[in-house]
């Protein structure tokens, strides 16, 4: 992409070069030059933030302009590009075109085995949030196969580990686990509390408020709308649950997509749309025996069976289905998984139909709780998605190595989900009702708590966009739409506390937002630079200045699990990369000795390197 | 409130503002006289218009895909801008007021509006069809280089940029214009700012024709130059973007004087113009048709 002219021609060198290549050339001194070419001078270290607009998130551009702001005290030419969502994560996670990056992960990185995907070195060239860093480490690797297999203290100890290498070599900075900050009015619905609108069991916890409490009870007789506003476009023009840059969350696809399982409190994943499933020993990995429910149908009515079960794992591991996509015919056929789910989806190895109720998985080697998290993808109807392995295509010329799975906006979507797709207005607003003839609806599932179990409490979900969190406030607050399905900037603390029919929902979320590095390429290949970097950013002053105080500083990604080791807990400073500098103003002197241990120098006050 | 309560303050905003500024400026006994002699030069402008409703339409559908394309092949402009004028948008907020918010807030929704709606009026009234012919096709200029400079580059606002340093204090002070904002237009397209660009045309066109309305040409400046100021205030735009509007809008205005003689005096001396003599077989076989 492109960046705004650097550093400015070094005219002094080029004179220099000019020069001794004339001296040279008339000594006739050819294989001199040839020498002297090897020491040229290097240029200052230059490095891109990429991250999204102020409009589209509310902290990710500020973390970007004060870290490059610390990177340039420290000598370092820093430029920041800002862009959109989908852009970035498509620049990020799709082309890996970039140098750095601050955006927040998807919440299943904050289970130890998410790890596996995130940082294995098998990874590197994988798309989606498998390894877009390009970080490969043999002993990380190493533990993170011990972790897979080994049960208890074993694996807790690995885990450790794994997070103490992790935060030294820095494939990223973890800046800080930001609060979801959320208006609702409280009028019609509760419970919002109780699970976070980041997933959508936030959505289906909630409950109505008493009819009889209300005036007038002929309510009861018209469809109870809930109101959602959400300041991204991106539902409202594709609901493909395989879409990596559409898809930042499940929260909204998961009401229309079912799964075998779901995590109601962290590191368990409990049975959701399956009816029981039981674990043996096999060889290498555990099987596991998943049974579902008779009568279950799709949103068209085709009945949902082990069949659709066993090909959604199937697919989700190769969208091509064995098909392949060459763009040489003597090239290999490489096989397309569906990047959002592939760490998931390859921890299985084999998926057999035994009856059209019960369906055997095979795991590759891991412990049961580890494979478990096969089941948290969504269910996809096989008569719908097998149609949609060919390649992808713009006016029949197939582009580029993705399936059609992968690209398509998969309007109307068919689930198996509690809600069903009524209608879309591209970049304006979507529409979901509930439907009837799903199990939560039908059945007593005595497994679920009480909240979910009861069903969605609204027969039909709008959802309506907005270009910022201020106008989405506004939106709640005239009473539009009940709550702001995306979470709101610190700054709108005031606002929602101003209105009086407003509520203040604050959840410390469990999103973190990082600073991405790309170590595919120099000079971020460098661990130790990496390193040095991490200690330019002070979490502590971001959390004050940029999130109002709304966030925790963190070290790892398994902060305020039962995961983070005692040695890595934040204790008013970073225990692994301190912060060179109080207050967020950065020690320069301390900087530049930094980077001198790493091998660099510094030229008229630029950081410098070969 | 929604999308269709702003649009229609809007829409009364400016048709109160509409006949008290036509009783002012162009004057009672025009429009009496004007009035009853409407019909030949309604006729007369209609296939300009038709062209002008062309290009809005065309917009509204392809502003979408017009994005998308951007940012396949657009140059993402941000920085440079950033590069080349610094923190002069963040100076320009420093000295926010309440009150100086609430104006140019107005400004930017209703004070715009109107000033591109009231000259298409006053000039219909206009015994010749001139001025109403050559503003309309600055409009039309202006619209489609500034779509063409939108999917050339991809450029955000000082808002989005910098948020630190400014505020988007259209949307704090009054979240819900930002409804009909988006409508219009989506964040990355910036530069040049049309809001100025249209803008100084309409001051530009009120300076040629001053002649005939004289009480239009102050009114219309400060309305214009308020416009650009508080695309910058509000933290919309760069001044870059209000630089390169207003050089968009002085390039339009020459295309359009030259292009509004030859069409409004008819096909002679048309020969060498090859654009302009196409569109004039155009507009006269629209002519011969109605």
């Amino acid at each position: 992409m492109t960046r705004p002219p650097t550093t400015p021609m070094r005219r002094r060198s080029v004179l220099t070069l000019l020069a001794v290549s004339a001296t040279t050339l008339t000594s006739g001194c050819i294989r001199r030059l040839r020498t002297i070419t090897g020491w040229q001078s290097s240029n200052q270290m230059s490095l891109e933030i990429k991250t999204v607009s102020a409009d589209a998130d509310p902290y990710a551009l500020r973390i970007a302009n004060q870290v490059a702001e610390w990177f340039r005290s420290a000598g370092i030419d820093t430029t920041v590009t800002p862009m959109s969502n989908e852009e970035l994560l498509r620049q990020v996670l799709l082309n890996h075109e970039f140098e750095m990056f601050v955006a927040r992960p998807p919440e299943w990185i904050r289970t130890p085995d998410a790890f596996y995907s995130l940082l294995h070195s098998g990874y590197t060239t994988a798309s989606g949030w498998q390894n877009p860093f390009g970080y490969a480490n043999l002993n990380v690797d190493e533990l993170l196969k011990t972790q897979r297999s080994a049960t208890g203290k074993r694996r807790h100890d690995a885990v450790s580990q794994l997070q103490q290498t992790i935060a030294t070599s820095q494939p990223f900075t973890a800046i800080g686990l930001a609060d979801d900050i959320r208006a609702v009015r409280s009028d019609r619905y509760t419970n919002w509390q109780d699970r976070s609108l980041r997933s959508s069991l936030g959505y289906l916890a909630l409950e109505r408020v008493d009819e009889q409490s209300q005036e007038g009870t002929t309510a009861q007789e018209q469809t109870e709308e809930l109101g959602v506003v959400m300041n991204d476009t991106r539902p409202t023009t594709n609901m493909n649950p395989l879409s990596v840059e559409f898809r930042p969350t499940d929260d909204l696809t998961a009401l229309l997509y079912d799964s075998l399982g779901y995590v109601p409190e962290r590191e368990t994943v409990d049975p959701w749309l399956a009816a029981s499933w039981k674990f043996s020993e096999g060889d290498p990995g555990p099987i596991a025996s998943v049974r579902i429910p008779a009568d279950l149908t799709w949103h068209d009515g085709t009945p949902l069976t082990a069949g659709d079960v066993a090909f959604t794992y199937a697919f989700l591991s190769d969208t091509t289905l064995g098909g392949g996509i060459e763009e040489n015919p003597d090239d290999d056929p490489t096989t397309v998984p569906a990047p959002r789910f592939q760490g998931r989806s390859d921890l299985v190895s084999d998926v057999r139909v035994i009856d059209p109720q019960t369906v055997e998985f095979r795991f590759v080697e891991c412990q049961p709780q580890v494979a478990r998290r096969a089941f948290t993808v969504p269910l996809l109807p096989k008569h719908v998605w097998s149609n949609r392995t060919q390649p992808a295509s713009v006016g029949g010329i197939e582009v580029g190595t993705a399936t059609e799975a992968l690209v398509t906006k998969n309007i109307p979507p068919v689930g198996s989900g509690p809600l069903t797709f009524v209608e879309n207005d591209p970049q304006r607003s979507l529409a979901f009702e509930t439907f009837d003839d799903h199990f939560l609806t039908r059945k007593e599932h005595s497994e679920l708590p009480a909240p979910l179990a009861n069903g969605p409490a609204f027969d039909r979900l709008s959802v309506r966009t907005v270009g910022s969190d201020a106008t989405a406030v506004e939106m709640v607050a005239s009473g539009d739409v009940d709550v702001t399905g995306t979470a709101v900037g610190a700054k709108q603390v005031p606002r929602i506390g101003r209105e009086d029919v407003l509520d203040l929902v604050v959840k410390r979320s469990k999103s973190f937002y990082v600073l991405g590095y790309n170590a595919r390429q120099s000079p971020l290949a460098n661990p130790r630079v990496r390193n040095t970097l991490a200690q330019l950013i002070d979490n502590e002053y971001l959390v004050d200045d940029v999130f109002g105080g709304y966030a925790e500083p963190a070290v790892s990604s398994l902060t305020g699990t039962d995961w983070l080791p005692p040695d890595l807990q934040w204790d008013e400073s970073d225990p692994v990369t301190p912060f060179l500098g109080t207050d967020g103003e950065l020690n320069v002197e301390k900087a530049k000795e930094a980077f001198r241990t790493a091998g660099y120098r510094y030229n008229d006050g630029n950081l410098v390197g070969k | 409130m929604n999308l269709i309560e702003i649009l229609s303050q809007v829409v009364a905003v400016v048709l109160v503002l509409l006949p008290v500024a036509m009783v002012i400026i162009v004057g009672p006994n025009r429009l009496r006289t004007a009035l009853s002699d409407l019909r030949p030069r309604v006729r007369e402008i209609v296939p300009i218009f038709t062209v002008l409703g062309i290009v809005l339409a065309i917009n509204s559908v392809v502003r979408d895909s017009g994005n998308n394309l951007s940012w396949i092949i657009g140059l993402n402009v941000t920085g440079y801008i950033h590069v080349i004028e610094g923190q002069f948008v963040a100076y320009l907020q420093s000295m926010a007021t309440p009150a100086l918010t609430a104006y140019f807030g107005y400004i930017y929704v209703f004070g715009y509006t109107f000033l591109l709606v009231f000259p298409l009026f006053a000039y219909l009234l206009h015994d010749d069809v001139r001025p109403l012919y050559e503003i309309v096709i600055a409009y039309i200029i202006n619209y489609s280089v500034g779509l063409l400079c939108y999917v050339v580059f991809v450029a955000y606002g000082p808002r989005n940029f910098m948020p630190e340093l400014v505020e988007p204090l259209l949307y704090t002070s009054w979240p819900h214009s930002q409804l009909l904002t988006s409508e219009v237009n989506t964040n990355t397209n910036v530069f040049p700012s049309l809001h100025t660009a249209m803008s100084a045309t309409v001051a530009i066109f009120s300076y040629r024709y001053r002649d005939i309305y004289a009480r239009w040409l102050p009114v219309a400046w400060v309305i214009a130059v308020s416009v650009a100021v508080s695309t910058m205030y509000l933290g919309i735009h760069w001044l870059t973007d209000v630089v390169v509007g207003v050089i968009l809008a002085v390039l339009s205005a020459v295309v359009a004087v030259r292009l509004g003689g030859r069409l409004s005096r008819g096909s002679a001396g048309f020969g060498a113009d090859w654009i302009g003599n196409r569109l004039a077989t155009r507009v006269r076989g629209w002519r011969r048709d109605d």
